[in-house]
């Protein structure tokens, strides 16, 4: 329509097509399915009003369920009592993980052996149940615990009586270890090679020892990350379901001791919700508990992944320096 | 004892360099990247490593404190002596090698500490007592002419500086130590003028104390503060001289191409 | 690393400085020589959950265990098996062009705060506990939309759970396509739409297909999602409303029964057998792919 004479028109604004609209709903798609669960769940769970309470008393089906009480206590101790000693040792281990990687081993070895350790991720949660409940449970039972409830007996907490099956908090603190330990070794490691190559080469041009460059120069730059990476894994074992519910014994009382039997938020949901189905102010107490753990999670996920950034796509960046 | 000065010194007067290279070599697999270099870089002097980009300079004189080592696909071959000790001996370590002759690189590497702190970084590795530690940090970035700007706010983040400080703060950082031989890797390659000029007047001041390598592809640069320059291409020494000697009066072909700007 | 200097540097370091070079350099050498050993905290556990799995499911696994329903206290996993693959191949089918889509969406179409916004979005889907998405797929899907537990509601969740996985997968792919053909493509006049299939998806595709396959070998070893939509069945589902087994449902129902009656432990660890050999199988094919796939992607770089 324009004679070639005629200044340019000016971009037309981007026409609605069609064609756009699929692409935009498969975008929304997880922000839509994020705000669903929130929704479903609370009209789940929010139909008699508040029902859960900070006290030990869980005790849902009297015959009168009026007489219901919901207290959480318990599963939130088991939850805790579990998940921050796992986080500890699962930040240990990533840390010297991450070191290996990035000082100490050739590319090669650290490839293969870092490979176990993202396997440890690949295996089913309800396998490490089997596996705990059937092979581990027997050695912590006759072996680990009695051992240290004998030599570290006088630490509080570590005497008492020791259950002979195995079964209970040590088990299930290994199994969130072995399960929450790839996340954040994945993280650390990343977070310890993203720290520019430039940096540690200026360490060592001091004279100073792989060590020393780990110590001094590359946690200061990756504490951030690091902290996000242990906010994540915490995440994860807080809120692991199936393997812990195997192997801690689910017993709806305050632990007495390290190596008692316990209970934790996500194994009540799992554990209950089959003989919460016919009574209806049960059921919306699970949910409310569901939604509880839901909104636990989503503040330690927004936390974590905003402390760690965006780390590069996976697998093992080249460390220059050896 | 830790001053710098060695007690060879006084010996080692005249030719004998105080950095020997000799027959050094550098291949990735079968690829040459340093061939047959025999050098001598003398003491009190600034030495200017000049050349195009990709000639091997980096290389160079990342053989010369054993950084060279961190890539482990480079081989490499030949010694290089510092008054006489082979650096490369099975006997010695890197870590102290490195301690004796120090680097910059191309891009400040301050870390994510106070300005002190930064200076103070190679002093922590081994525990210097804090006098000492206030002493030598002072009294690097004075020598770095660093600490008329920072000396009010040595607690300030390093990171707040800007690039031409943070780059003498890693001289600074490097010269605490005392090193007896600075290596920089084309040290104002990410600098504007300024920052430029004022790491020039430093490196011509640590003359009076050590030896200076100094990598750089600018012909001008070699000619405002180097003593001596040896001219690389392809891995290989084309040729080595007093700094007026060679970018006035070249003997090579190459050289003058370069020199010139009529390099291909 | 080369020894401890001899006192050769005795004139070039005060003593003090080479006593202190000394300790540090042995602290170095044995933390290097200790630290690669906390490896084994992932070595031992695995190869010690292979071997005794495999010992205890391998002696009677026969090809009837892999043929017969499981019938109360004995049988095979004939039902699980079909009804594994069923939820799963439902659950791709919705994940797979949804997540690839929305990750196109976030990596190209959209503006970067708004790609972050979906980015973050899956990134907390991925971090959700898996418990939760069973809740939402029962009360949902099972109660709200009536469908009842079975196959349509366990594929579905089981869909829900693994599209945040394909979705990163995919905006990951899209976005390490090199900026330059994009920029090449758009100035030859080609539209962004153009762009995305003839230039980028080609590209990606290699990445997105290795996302898919960690999502489908998470998604196979899922539990909690599938209790309460899928609920369990001993027969392969014959309709999409009916309840279905699978294997993580069936060792989930049959780990702890009495060992004395009958064999329930033993499919259990059956069941257990086959989901590791899955796992490790595919997780074994996606690195090698991934290997191969990203030397190809550097060759086009570089
Ligand atoms: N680790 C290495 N592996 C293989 N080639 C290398 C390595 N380091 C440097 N090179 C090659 O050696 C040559 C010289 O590099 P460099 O010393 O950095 O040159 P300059 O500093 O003069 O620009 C370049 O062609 C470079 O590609
Ligand atoms: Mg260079």
């Amino acid at each position: 329509m324009s004679s070639p004479l005629s200044p340019p028109e000016p971009p037309a604004r981007p026409r609605f097509r069609w064609a756009q609209v699929p692409p935009l709903l498969a975008a929304a798609f997880p922000v839509a399915l994020l705000i669903g669960i929130v929704v479903t769940l609370a009209v789940a769970g929010l139909g008699f009003g508040w029902l859960l309470n900070p006290s030990v008393n869980w005790n849902p089906s009297t015959g009168d369920p009026s007489q219901a009480s919901f207290g959480i206590l318990v599963f939130v101790v088991g939850s805790f009592v579990t998940a921050l000693p796992a986080l500890v040792l699962v930040l240990l281990l990533s840390l010297a993980i991450g070191a290996a990687t990035a000082l100490y081993l050739p590319r090669r070895v650290s490839l293969l052996l870092n490979g176990f350790v993202d396997l440890l991720a690949g295996i089913p949660s309800v396998v490490y149940g089997i596996w705990g409940f059937w092979i581990v449970a027997p050695v912590f039972g006759t072996t680990l615990n009695p051992w240290i409830n004998t030599h570290l007996g006088f630490v509080p907490g570590l005497g008492g009586p020791v259950p002979s099956t195995g079964i209970g908090i040590p088990l299930a603190i290994f199994v969130l270890t072995l399960m929450a330990l790839p996340l954040t070794a994945v993280l650390v490691r990343e977070s310890l090679l993203a720290v520019p190559v430039a940096y540690r080469e200026a360490g060592l041009a001091l004279g100073a020892t792989r060590y020393e460059v780990f110590r001094r120069i590359l946690l200061p730059f990756a504490r951030r990350r690091i902290g996000g990476a242990a906010l994540l894994g915490f995440g994860r074992a807080l809120g692991e379901t199936v393997a812990v519910f195997m192997v801690i014994g689910d017993a709806t009382k305050l632990p007495f001791n390290f190596f008692d039997l316990s209970f934790t938020v996500p194994g009540v949901l799992v554990g209950q919700f089959d003989s919460a189905f016919i009574q209806p102010n049960y059921l919306a107490a699970l949910a409310q508990l569901g939604l509880v753990l839901l909104a636990f999670s989503l503040v330690i996920n927004v936390g974590g992944r905003w402390l760690v950034g965006r780390v590069g796509r996976g697998g093992i960046a080249m460390p220059e320096a050896a | 004892m830790i001053d710098g000065s060695l007690p060879s010194d006084a010996a080692s007067s005249g030719p004998p360099g105080l950095l020997e290279v000799e027959h050094l070599g550098v291949s990735a697999g079968s690829r040459k990247i340093l061939d047959d270099v025999t050098l001598s870089l003398p003491d009190r002097t600034v030495s200017a490593v000049l050349g195009p980009s990709g000639c091997g300079k980096t290389t160079f004189i990342r053989c010369l404190n054993r950084m060279v080592e961190l890539s482990p696909a480079l081989k490499i071959v030949g010694s290089v002596r510092l008054l006489g000790r082979d650096l490369y001996d099975r006997e010695v370590d890197p870590a102290l090698v490195r301690r004796r002759i120090g680097m910059v690189f191309q891009r400040p590497t301050v870390f994510p500490q106070s300005i002190f702190e930064n200076a103070a970084f190679g002093l922590r590795l081994v525990h210097a007592d804090e006098d000492e530690v206030d002493r030598s940090v002072m009294d690097a970035l004075k020598r770095a002419g660093l600490w008329d700007e920072v000396h009010d706010d040595l607690d300030r983040s390093a990171l707040a500086l800007s690039g031409g400080q943070q780059q003498r703060l890693c001289i600074a950082r490097a010269l605490a130590v005392k090193p007896r031989v600075l290596l920089l890797d084309e040290p104002t390659s990410s600098l504007d003028p300024h920052g430029t000029q004022r790491i020039e007047a430093t490196v011509r001041h640590l003359k009076e104390e050590i030896a200076v390598v100094i990598v750089t592809h600018n012909v001008g640069q070699a000619a405002r503060i180097s003593d001596r320059v040896a001219f690389f291409h392809a891995g290989r020494v084309v040729e080595v001289g007093a700094t007026p000697d060679i970018l006035e009066r070249p003997r090579e072909a190459l050289t003058e191409q370069f020199i010139t700007g009529r390099f291909t | 690393m080369s020894a401890v200097p001899a006192s050769g540097w005795a004139d070039w370091f005060s003593p003090t400085e080479l006593v202190r070079f000394r300790r540090r350099h042995l602290v170095d050498r044995w933390i290097g020589r200790l630290v690669p050993i906390v490896f084994l905290v992932a070595i031992v556990p695995i190869l010690d959950l292979i071997f005794w799995i495999s010992q205890r499911a391998l002696p009677t696994l026969t090809w009837t265990t892999l043929t017969t329903n499981p019938t109360g206290n004995a049988g095979g996993l004939y039902g699980p098996i079909v009804g594994t693959v069923d939820l799963l191949l439902l659950g791709l089918a919705i994940a797979v062009p949804l997540g690839i889509v929305s990750g196109l969406s976030s990596a190209i179409f959209l503006p970067f705060r708004w790609g972050e916004v979906v980015r973050g979005a899956g990134d907390l889907l991925v971090g959700l506990p898996s418990v939760i998405l069973g809740y939402f797929g029962y009360f949902a899907l099972v109660i709200y939309f009536g469908w009842g537990a079975s196959l349509l509601a366990g594929g579905v969740t089981l869909g829900f759970f693994m599209f945040p996985y394909i979705a990163r997968a995919s905006d990951q792919a899209f976005s390490s396509v090199p900026p330059d053909l994009k920029d090449a493509a758009l100035g030859a006049g080609a539209r962004l739409r153009q762009y995305a299939r003839r230039v980028a998806f080609p590209i990606a595709l290699p990445q997105i297909l290795s996302g898919i396959f960690l999502a489908a070998a998470i998604g196979i070893g899922e539990t909690a999602p599938l209790l309460w939509t899928a609920l369990f069945s001993s027969y392969p589902p014959t309709t999409l409303s009916q309840p279905t087994g699978y294997l993580t449902g069936l060792i989930w129902n049959y780990y702890d029964e009495p060992l004395t009656f009958g064999t329930e432990v033993t499919l259990a660890f059956q069941a257990a057998f086959l989901l590791i050999v899955i796992v490790v199988v595919m997780n074994v094919i996606v690195r090698l792919y991934a290997e191969r796939s990203r030397k190809k992607l550097e060759g086009l770089y570089g």
